[in-house]
């Protein structure tokens, strides 16, 4: 067990972890660097490592070979460290990869250190690299076909019987989280299903021997536990033990499938466009586990972040704030202040995907002591960005902040490139994906002397945690400089997260040697990836590249086109000599995303096509199952309510008075929606015959008012008589009564109400008006027959249909 | 502050004891007998469902008679010429296709106008969203039609015109300006444009559409296994950092809709002149609203349309073979649309649940839905013999 972290006996072969004790470094005393570019190497990489807590510490002078953080010479140290670097590619520099591969990392995260390095060493190679760093040498992929992959099993339980025993022996008092010296990755864990989350990417189920668990014994030597040949040999038998019974993914025959890859078969597409020279806090969140999310800028002292409450780790780089903050301490926050102070101006660049547009004044990224005092914020309100900046012209608390304008909408829930810059002479600039949002800053500049050291930087919160954002954040930089509107644009356009160039073998589908299609794929988030411009290639040097056609062009993973995405499946086009160029011929300008499954490590990819040179397999839809025979409902009422406008219109019809007459319009107008708007005899309320009644007094009194128009309706009625004599006899009701019968109701048709029961029922309420008797007013006569001929038009006679 | 029930009462010449002696007469009287239909009460309702209004004496005995003499069809088409007909059933039958809240307490527009004429002049209905029609109304009392003003429209409706006899057909090439190949029935109106056009994508013109004309709202014609990749660059692929949503909803929606709403590129409703602006050959920015958003989405070049659902799950909606599914403008969209089953299927379905006051409830109803759908298409799409025919089929025994 000892023997695994290299404390064992003499056959154990390890990596010193314990160095020699070199010179004490310090100010370098040494000859001047000859050159600027040895002055450039000093100032970017030497002086960064030359550190007794970096490599400065076994590779100085005296100590361990090659000896290029030496102190004595700046030029010697320029020498031994050129064969160390790829000025060309620097992530590609043997400093990174030792570092990337644990060698001696200074932070818990390898990758932390590997970016960091990769940083240094781009800032050493400086223009030069920058303008290499946009030729991609596509290299030749492995040929795999489909189904001849193998994908990690959902279950634990076939890695707790193969590869889980020796590393539980064997590693655990490293790689384990309650280990002494706990060394990250923790596949060596007490909980499987966490150790083998760990370990997945340490094995190639598909080229056991290249495992990392292997590579790391056989050929680095890594804390063997006996004798490293056997212990390799060992590991590979647990690994194909696992391996071996995992089945092959299996692909329809029936498709034209190209050769497959996996992600990380890919060729990287260079990510060093962004426009770095300023900046003195970056986040990539590249670790993708643990608590901290490093600050690999290089710019010292790192300001890593701490991850607490609802923070978890976004697919494809990034951090998911649910509710949680990611903040540094307060000491190395005071870099920001020591940097951003001594220009006086600042960029905050973010890519950022806001979780909704209603979240109002909730901080993204900011500076700040508390809800009431801030050096400066990026913040979200509903669509608007926020940007907070203490200065001259502001308070402490960064107001009055500048707002882009609610109207255009600029912040939207989704993923977008958010720059802040902020000089003296303009103040605040907000730019969204690249664009100057044209909101200008009202108070101008100022200058940065009032800013507290003491403040905090933090991601997806207020410092105090009251203030929650919610959505993704996967990059972030600050500069000391306020960037340029053509440098934002070079950083937006830049992108964000690891893409790759994935080149499908077609091989086996068009005679044309080395020839591939090309996709540039990227992790999107958590859920998806992005495939986009599908391209013919050939990586001859000079093609012959005949004419032939290619049609319905789809992705596949694991062995099965992906259920959804297909934005190629309609691609219909030609490749041909003529159109075919050195960088090859693109197929579609569009991109897709598509359904992530098992994880970037995983997921086997291929490309299947309708048609391909002479290959023809055109896909057919499936056809429509029958339609299902809906089921009965329950009788409905065959008689309806008559709605707003059938109801004025009917009112208007059967008393002759128009709908456009002057006090019915009004009222009309007033009441209209408060009158039934659906048939549904089952939605009638009391609000709709107050309504009704309402209209119906209107008309009524309409028509009475009118001497000529009320002759004409009730011809035998004399209006200028009492009402006692008028209804002193049966002739005075039907003189009233009948006509509203023969208009309103109808005659002879049984499913209107009963005749005689409205005979009736009108009658004795003209019995009920008419009690007053020889004392009422003269008028008792039309105010009577007013009521009765409301009574009958708001009725169910009329209201009804 | 609510508004009063009755707010005006006070004004009507009638003691308040008495109103409330009318209000109570008018809810006693609301029982009333059912028994079995006899001609004149089937003409009572034939005339009661297509016009919204009771019949005359009069009109009721010229239906009965008809009906009597075993035909009930000619007692609705004669219904049918009814001023009521036009100014209120109709109408109100299309008032909620023309605005967004699709309320039905809307003015006169010539969206509305367009439809009433073209039902009342048997204009074949598949030619509703494709037609270089228009109608105003031809009284000298009115202000001028105009193509930034609904002036026109709501006089007339203000005034209380009969839609049945003052509206004339004119083609919309010659009142507003549109070129002929960009008039496209009902979505070319000022109306329409007004409600769909208006700021936004125009991807509202194609769902408002579907909704009033094919009876379908989005979620039932979302499709997520068409090909995405006519989806603008407006359209986040992961919206709030999560592209599950899109490849689980949006797609299922946009895939099928941009490429249709490609159709309306050159139409705009400009707020200043009030009016439908056409810039054939020149595609509106606000195609490219939002196109950061994703970059690799589709970049809208002109106004060729396609509609992919003719294929996958909504070939159900019965589009017609002898048209190509996919075309340029938003004329031939309007005549792909209106030619499909389901266009003549929700007219039919429209018309059913205007006249008999419910939808289709057992197999006999669906039955008659199912052959009233074949004959709408045989007899020359005329939308005025629906509601006649469904008019008999529901007049009662």
């Amino acid at each position: 067990m000892l023997a695994a972290c290299g404390g064992g006996g003499a056959d154990v072969v390890t990596l010193p972890t314990v160095p020699p004790t070199p010179t004490p470094t310090g100010e370098y005393n040494g000859p001047p660097p000859n050159t600027a570019d040895v002055q450039s190497f000093r100032l970017n990489v030497w002086d960064n490592l030359s550190g007794q807590n970096r490599c400065g510490a076994c590779h100085s002078t005296g100590g361990i070979s090659p000896t290029f953080v030496r102190d004595d010479d700046i030029n010697l140290a320029y020498a031994d460290t050129n064969p160390l670097v790829n000025l060309t590619d620097p992530s590609a520099s043997l400093l990174v990869s030792q570092v990337a591969n644990g060698h001696n990392c200074w932070e818990t995260s390898d990758a932390a250190c590997a970016t960091i390095m990769t940083t240094w060493i781009s800032a050493w190679a400086g223009d030069a690299v920058a303008g290499a760093g946009t030729q991609i040498q596509l290299e030749a992929p492995p040929i795999k076909d489909v189904g001849q992959s193998r994908s990690f099993p959902d279950d634990s339980g076939l890695f707790a019987g193969t590869v889980y025993p020796l590393l539980t022996t064997y590693c655990s008092t490293c790689h384990a989280s309650d280990a002494a010296f706990a060394v990250q990755p923790y596949f060596a864990e007490g909980d499987v299903d966490v150790a083998y989350e760990a370990a997945q990417s340490k094995l190639d189920l598909d080229a056991t021997a290249d495992s990392r668990f292997l590579v790391r014994l056989r050929d680095q030597f890594h804390n063997c536990w006996s004798d490293c040949t056997s212990d390799a040999q060992e590991m590979l038998t647990a690994i194909n033990a696992m391996a071996d019974q995992i089945p092959l993914t299996q692909a329809d025959p029936s498709l034209l499938v190209s050769k497959a890859l996996t992600l990380f078969d890919g060729t990287i597409a260079s990510g060093g466009n962004r426009y770095d020279n300023n900046v003195v806090a970056m986040y990539e969140f590249k670790t993708g586990t643990g608590l901290t999310a490093f600050d690999t800028s290089g710019v010292e002292p790192a300001m890593n972040l701490t991850l607490t409450g609802d923070v978890a780790w976004f697919g494809g780089f990034g951090l998911d704030f649910r509710g949680g903050k990611a903040q540094a301490t307060t000491a190395s926050s005071a870099k920001l202040h020591r940097e951003l102070t001594a220009t006086g101006e600042y960029t905050i660049e973010a890519w950022v995907a806001p979780g909704n547009v209603v979240q109002e004044d909730t901080p993204i990224v900011a500076y700040s002591a508390g809800d009431a005092a801030r050096n400066f914020t990026l913040a979200q309100r509903e669509y608007s960005y926020e940007a907070y900046n203490r200065s001259s012209v502001t308070d402490a608390n960064g107001m009055p902040v500048l707002l882009t304008a609610a109207a255009d909408e600029d912040l939207q829930a989704t993923l977008q490139h958010v720059a802040v810059t902020y000089d003296p002479v303009n103040g605040r600039r907000i730019y969204v994906n690249g664009t100057y949002t044209d909101d200008v800053d009202p108070e101008g500049g100022g200058t940065l002397g009032d800013w507290n050291d003491t403040f905090a930087f933090v991601l997806g919160n207020e410092v105090s945690g009251l203030r929650p954002w919610q959505g993704v954040i996967r990059l972030v930089a600050v500069h000391n400089r306020a960037l340029t509107d053509a440098q934002i644009v070079q950083n937006m356009e830049a992108g964000v997260g690891q893409k790759f160039f994935l080149l499908f073998s077609l091989q086996d589908l068009v005679n044309v040697p080395n020839s591939y299609l090309m996709f540039e794929v990227a992790q999107f988030d958590t859920y998806a990836y992005l495939f986009q411009q599908p391209t013919f290639i050939s990586l001859d040097p000079n093609p012959q590249i005949p004419d032939f056609p290619v049609m319905g062009i789809r992705v596949g993973v694991n062995g099965a086109e992906a259920p959804l995405g297909q934005a190629f499946e309609n691609v219909d086009t030609q490749v041909t000599a003529a159109t075919y160029l050195p960088e090859g011929q693109r197929l579609s300008e569009l991109g897709t995303i598509v359904p992530l499954e098992k994880g970037p490590e995983d997921d086997e990819f291929f490309v299947t096509f309708e048609i391909i040179g002479s290959n023809t397999n055109i896909k057919l839809e499936a056809s429509l199952p029958p339609t299902a025979t809906p089921a009965d409902r329950e009788p409905v009422s065959a008689i309806g309510l008559r709605q707003f406008d059938d109801i004025n219109i009917t009112m208007s019809k059967v008393t002759g008075v128009a709908p456009t007459q002057a006090d019915v319009a009004a009222t009309y107008e007033i009441i209209k929606q408060q009158l039934p708007s659906s048939d549904d005899i089952n939605g009638f309320l009391a609000s709709h015959q107050v309504g009704i009644a309402q209209l119906a007094i209107e008309y009524c009194n309409a028509l009475v008012e009118d001497t000529v128009a009320r002759s004409g309706y009730w011809p035998a009625l004399d209006f200028n008589a009492p009402s006692a004599s008028v209804f002193a006899s049966a002739a005075g009701y039907d003189a009233l009564i009948n006509p509203i019968i023969d208009n309103m109701i109808g005659v002879n048709i049984t499913t209107q109400p009963d005749t005689a029961e409205v005979r009736t029922e009108l009658s004795n309420l003209v019995d009920r008006l008419n009690a007053c008797g020889t004392s009422c007013a003269a008028d008792r006569t039309a105010v009577i027959t007013k009521a009765v001929c409301a009574g009958a038009l708001g009725s169910a006679a009329t209201l009804l249909q | 502050m609510h508004r009063p029930l009755i707010p005006n009462v006070s004004r009507v010449t009638l003691p308040s004891s008495l109103k409330r002696a009318a209000l109570c007469t008018a809810i006693a009287i609301l029982h009333c007998t059912v028994a079995n239909a006899g001609p004149r009460e089937q003409a009572k309702r034939i005339f009661d469902r297509i016009t919204g209004t009771p019949p005359s004496a009069a009109e009721l005995d010229a239906l009965a008679s008809r009906i009597s003499a075993g035909n009930p069809v000619g007692a609705a088409l004669l219904a049918t010429e009814d001023a009521a007909f036009y100014n209120v059933t109709l109408k109100n039958f299309i008032a909620p296709a023309t605005n967004r809240e699709q309320s039905v307490f809307v003015p006169l527009n010539d969206y509305t106008a367009t439809f009433v004429g073209m039902v009342r002049d048997d204009v074949p209905m598949n030619t509703l969203l494709s037609a270089d029609v228009i109608y105003v109304g031809n009284d000298t009392s009115l202000p001028a039609y105009s193509p930034t003003s609904n002036e026109h429209y709501e006089q007339m409706e203000q005034r209380g015109l009969s839609l049945r006899d003052v509206l004339v057909q004119r083609t919309q090439s010659g009142a507003n300006g549109l070129p002929t190949e960009a008039t496209a029935g009902l979505m070319t109106t000022r109306g329409a444009a007004e409600a769909f056009f208006v700021l936004g994508t125009n991807r509202a013109m194609l769902r408002f559409t579907l909704m009033a004309h094919l009876c379908n709202d989005l979620e039932q014609v979302a499709d997520t296994t068409r090909a995405p990749d006519r989806i603008r660059q407006d359209v986040s692929r992961s919206p709030g950092g999560d592209s599950r949503l899109f490849l689980n909803n949006c797609i299922g929606c946009h895939s099928g809709m941009d490429p249709l709403a490609q159709a309306f590129a050159y139409y705009n409703y400009d707020t200043d002149l009030g009016r439908l602006v056409y810039t054939g050959g020149q595609v509106q920015p606000k195609y490219y609203n939002n196109e950061d958003t994703f970059t690799f989405g589709f970049r809208t070049p002109d106004d060729r349309w396609v509609n992919y659902w003719r294929e996958g799950r909504n070939e159900r909606l019965g589009w017609d073979p002898s048209l190509s599914g996919r075309g340029q403008g938003a004329k031939s969209l309007g005549q792909e649309l209106a030619n499909s089953e389901e266009f003549a299927s929700c007219q039919v379905r429209k018309v059913f649940r205007n006249v008999c006051l419910r939808d289709p409830v057992d197999a006999l109803d669906r039955t008659w839905v199912s052959s009233e759908v074949s004959a709408f298409s045989v007899n020359g799409y005329s939308l005025r013999q629906v509601f006649a025919d469904a008019a008999v089929y529901c007049m009662g025994d």
